[in-house]
């Protein structure tokens, strides 16, 4: 048996383990384990509604912002 | 008559009573115009699905009666509570009342989604808490909570600054780095599997590196982040000159770790990467632990912070205006309404009403006051509208300078805590010491230093992570965890040891070893009585009679008739009246009734309500303050532990001394205010004792936080809870018997482990210090005397508790 199989056999294991540790942590970071009935809830009550939901408070988030930088750059002429 | 459920609210009413309204085919009934509204609004608004989901849920009838919309505008309540993001957004945190499933979450983030101007609503189902980001131009706060109540729910502000969520934040930091240590940990044990095997079947030292390589990168972060927190511990450790766990476990893991890596190179010796992670995640996992049922106890205290007003109404000219409670100056006029907490001192000078004390002086029976009479912050003005002048600032009142010293308590460690570690710190500073003195010793004498730092390391490696490391975290872990199985959680592990040393228990009177409130314990009745009219007449009132007269039927009774009645008359100190279909009823103490003209006896210990009809007396109930289950065995038993009893209150003498001897208590102060107790407390100490000091109200604060050990009672509604270390859950007195036995226990378990520990080091430590250390008895030494703490720690879980 040559070393590098070994090599390659712990690197990729590890590797992957690591990405699925690195989500995770994200999930962690993001609040995404703070309640936990609603994962549950989700799974219950979202359909297609939800969907449209998120996307549209994704739209008004950008909206906010688009606006924003619209009055950041507005500079009145001297 | 039929019953029928609201359509909203789903809570069931006669069918005469309720509003009914065609519907298609069918008719739906509310039992309230606010239930009504809310259906309309949901149904309009398409969000009518919110019914499917609800099943058979029952919600809080939509009862609308706030006309304080204006206060979340003010820019004292902005600055308090509203955060602004770097985008320009506000943000604030919510606590929205009302919420009774995953239904209510829904309706609320949707309402919210839906509404112009707010970016993000989030709303966590478990602590009913709301994060809610709105952009400042579009939407105002109170349009917001006026959307959130206009769907039937309330909210409230909480700041974020508080306990809770450093707390949270501590948690979810802990949480991160136990899954480093724990990934870690797992993908270095099979490894390690390769590398045992590696030993009895032989192995090629090229293979050998690889596995030694890989332990290293998964090691390292497990020993440089995770492990940080001991990093950290041990730093402060040195600064205040004190030798910890912490330090223990950080040169532990560290030298082992700068050795193996040393190993790894020169292909000399053992690593020990596996040892470096294992003793790193079985602390923290002991240490989070700790952090989570310290959440727990300060999960409860926030929303009774968050329910103290932050505005009073100031009467100016005969105008009512809406003040943030910092801007009160002396000599202000404010107005209360029935309800209202009291946040500012000052002194009656308008009106009469019952005050609530209890949170202040633990006696549960409203006080009256007058014209002239002095007003105290954290009671609560039960019957009428009174007026008085803010004799304080908001600053220097009675609540605001109790939550202060709460505060500061909280952040200040107590100074047994730091007694608690001290066994196991002068075990770290034994090894450390031995362990520089091999290495000097060999240097000296032997000459080579490469052998010397191998020696002196292996002391260190062989000694330090397992048995003396986990001695005390292991059996602390087994006594939290039991403890908590059993209602009690102990903020701390460091208290159980401190608890278990302890020879002086305080008890409050009022809410400790007595319920706290009024319950019937005789009751006369005579002709016409009818339960279902006194239900509905005592369901009228908040005063704490009233409530213990209602619980009494309500735990007797079947359920009762909901009987509407009219012209409601709250008489302050006195009782209650009203009428029904003509019939004029009264309710109330001794003096009411003769005053009506009614005669009615009054000789009696107990507290008396009468009620009676027409003017006849219908019945006469006798209430009293119970004492708690099972109080007059768990103290005896206490006192047999040799635990010297002593019962603390702010009543006077005949009732103290009444219920102490009841429960067998010989030693009692009474009358004694807030300073008294605390000032006793210290008297104790000069005594030497180390006092643990049980009680429940505001009144008790101070003297639990200046006790070594303070337990509060689970419904302490108050601070209290947030000054205790330990807090009874189910509030019996049995649990404090069973709080002592568990701390004894695990403290003898610790003992014991730290004993074992000992006597391996005091065998093994020698011969590594001879240099005669052989990497594979090392390492099965290291797993047995850990083995052996462990299962030590678990006969804890052995112990007989009722």
């Amino acid at each position: 048996m040559s070393e590098n199989i070994v090599i390659l056999m712990l690197g990729i294991s590890t590797f992957l383990g690591a990405l699925g540790l690195a989500a995770l942590l994200w999930g962690l970071k993001t609040g995404q384990f703070d309640d936990q009935s609603k994962f549950i809830d989700g799974a219950r009550f979202d359909n297609e509604e939800e969907l449209r939901d998120a996307v549209m408070m994704e739209e008004k988030r950008k909206a906010q912002k688009k606006k924003k930088e619209k009055k950041d750059a507005y500079r009145p002429a001297d | 008559m039929p019953k029928v459920p609201c359509t909203h609210c789903h809570l069931e009413f006669d069918e005469s009573v309720m509003i009914t309204e065609p519907h298609g085919e069918e008719t739906l009934y509310f039992c309230c115009k606010g239930c009504q509204g809310v259906y309309h609004l949901l149904e309009s608004e398409g969000l009518d699905t919110f019914y499917d989901k609800l099943g058979d849920t029952k919600l809080q009838p939509a009862i609308q009666q706030h006309d304080d919309l204006e206060k979340f505008d003010l820019e004292g309540f902005k600055n308090k509570y509203i955060k602004t993001t770097d985008e320009g957004l506000n943000e604030i945190y919510l606590i929205i009342e009302g919420i009774h499933c995953s239904a209510c979450v829904w309706l609320n983030e949707k309402v919210l989604h839906k509404t112009d101007g707010v970016i993000e609503a989030t709303i966590n189902y478990t602590n009913n808490k709301a994060k809610v980001v709105w952009d400042p131009d579009e939407i105002r706060l109170s349009k917001i909570i006026e959307t959130i109540r206009s769907i039937g729910y309330n909210a409230y502000p909480y700041d974020p600054a508080l306990q809770e969520e450093r707390a949270e934040k501590t948690k979810k930091e802990y949480y991160a780095r136990i899954l480093v240590a724990v990934f870690g940990a797992m993908n270095i044990m099979w490894i390690a599997i390769a590398h045992y095997a590696g030993y009895f079947t032989g192995m090629e030292q090229r293979f050998k590196d690889i596995l030694n390589v890989a332990e290293f990168i998964l090691a390292t972060p497990v020993l440089f982040y995770s492990g940080w927190i001991f990093f950290r511990g041990a730093y402060y450790g040195y600064k205040n000159h004190i030798v910890n766990m912490d330090t223990l476990v950080a040169s532990g893991a560290l030298l082992a770790y700068i050795y193996s890596i040393y190993a790894m190179i020169s292909h000399n010796g053992e690593v020990y990467f596996d040892s470096v992670v294992m003793i790193i995640t079985f602390v923290l996992v002991g240490k989070y632990l700790e952090v989570l049922s310290k959440k727990h106890a300060v999960d409860t205290l926030d929303s009774i912070m968050g329910s103290t007003p932050t505005e009073v109404t100031l009467v100016q000219n005969e105008e009512k205006t809406l003040v943030s409670v910092e801007n009160v100056i002396m000599g202000d006029i404010i107005e209360l309404k029935p309800g209202e907490k009291v946040v500012i001192d000052g002194i009656v000078t308008d009106g009469e009403g019952s005050f609530d004390e209890s949170s202040l002086t633990g006696e549960n029976l409203p006080v009256l006051k007058q014209k002239g009479d002095p007003v105290l912050s954290g009671s609560i003005c039960l019957d009428s509208v009174i007026r008085y002048e803010a004799t304080k600032d908001a600053s220097n009142s009675l609540l605001y300078s109790i939550v202060s010293l709460l505060e500061e308590s909280i952040t200040k460690k107590p100074r047994i805590e730091q007694l608690a570690d001290q066994v196991s710190g002068y075990f770290s500073a034994v090894i450390l010491t031995l362990a520089l003195l091999t290495f000097a010793g060999w240097w000296y004498f032997g000459g080579a230093f490469e052998q010397a730092l191998i020696t002196g390391i292996s002391v260190i490696v062989i000694a330090c992570p397992c048995a003396l490391g986990m001695a005390t975290p292991m059996a602390t872990l087994v006594g939290i965890g039991m403890a908590a199985k059993h209602n009690i959680l102990f903020k701390e592990a460091g208290y159980l040891e401190t608890m278990a040393k302890s020879d002086l228990l305080a008890l409050d009177k009022t809410g400790t070893i007595t319920e706290g409130r009024p319950s019937v314990v005789n009751l006369q009745t005579f002709e016409g009585y009818d339960e279902d009219l006194l239900y509905a007449l005592v369901s009228t009132s908040k005063h704490p009679v009233s409530e213990g007269i209602r619980r009494y039927l309500e735990k007797n009774g079947k359920p009762f008739a909901p009987i509407a009645l009219d012209a409601i008359k709250t008489v302050q100190a006195k009782g209650v009246e009203a009428t029904y279909e003509g019939k004029k009823l009264k309710g109330g103490n001794g003096t009411f009734m003769q005053a009506s003209g009614i005669a009615c006896s009054d000789d009696t210990a107990h507290t008396l309500f009468y009620f009676a009809v027409d003017g006849k007396l219908a019945a006469r109930f006798e209430l009293s303050d119970t004492i708690r289950e099972g109080a007059k065995e768990a103290i005896a038993n206490i006192q047999r532990m040799g635990i010297r009893v002593v019962m603390l209150t702010g009543d006077h003498e005949a009732s103290a001394q009444s219920v102490a001897d009841a429960v067998g208590i010989e030693e009692v102060h009474a009358r004694l205010l807030p300073q008294d107790k605390a000032a006793l407390i210290d008297a104790f100490h000069e005594e030497k004792h180390i006092v643990v000091m049980a009680g429940d109200g505001i009144n008790d604060t101070i003297a639990l936080a200046r006790s070594d050990i303070a337990i509060a009672m689970g419904s302490g509604a108050d601070v209290a809870i947030s000054v205790s270390d330990v807090v009874l859950l189910d509030e019996k007195p049995k649990s404090l018997y069973e709080a002592y036995r568990i701390s004894r226990r695990t403290y003898r378990a610790v003992k014991e482990n730290l004993g074992f520990s000992l006597l391996y080091n005091t065998i093994a430590v020698p011969f590594a210090i001879a240099g005669f250390v052989n990497p594979l008895v090392a390492a099965l030494a290291m797993s047995l005397s850990s083995l052996v703490v462990v299962g030590n720690s678990m006969r804890i879980k052995w112990l007989k508790l009722k």
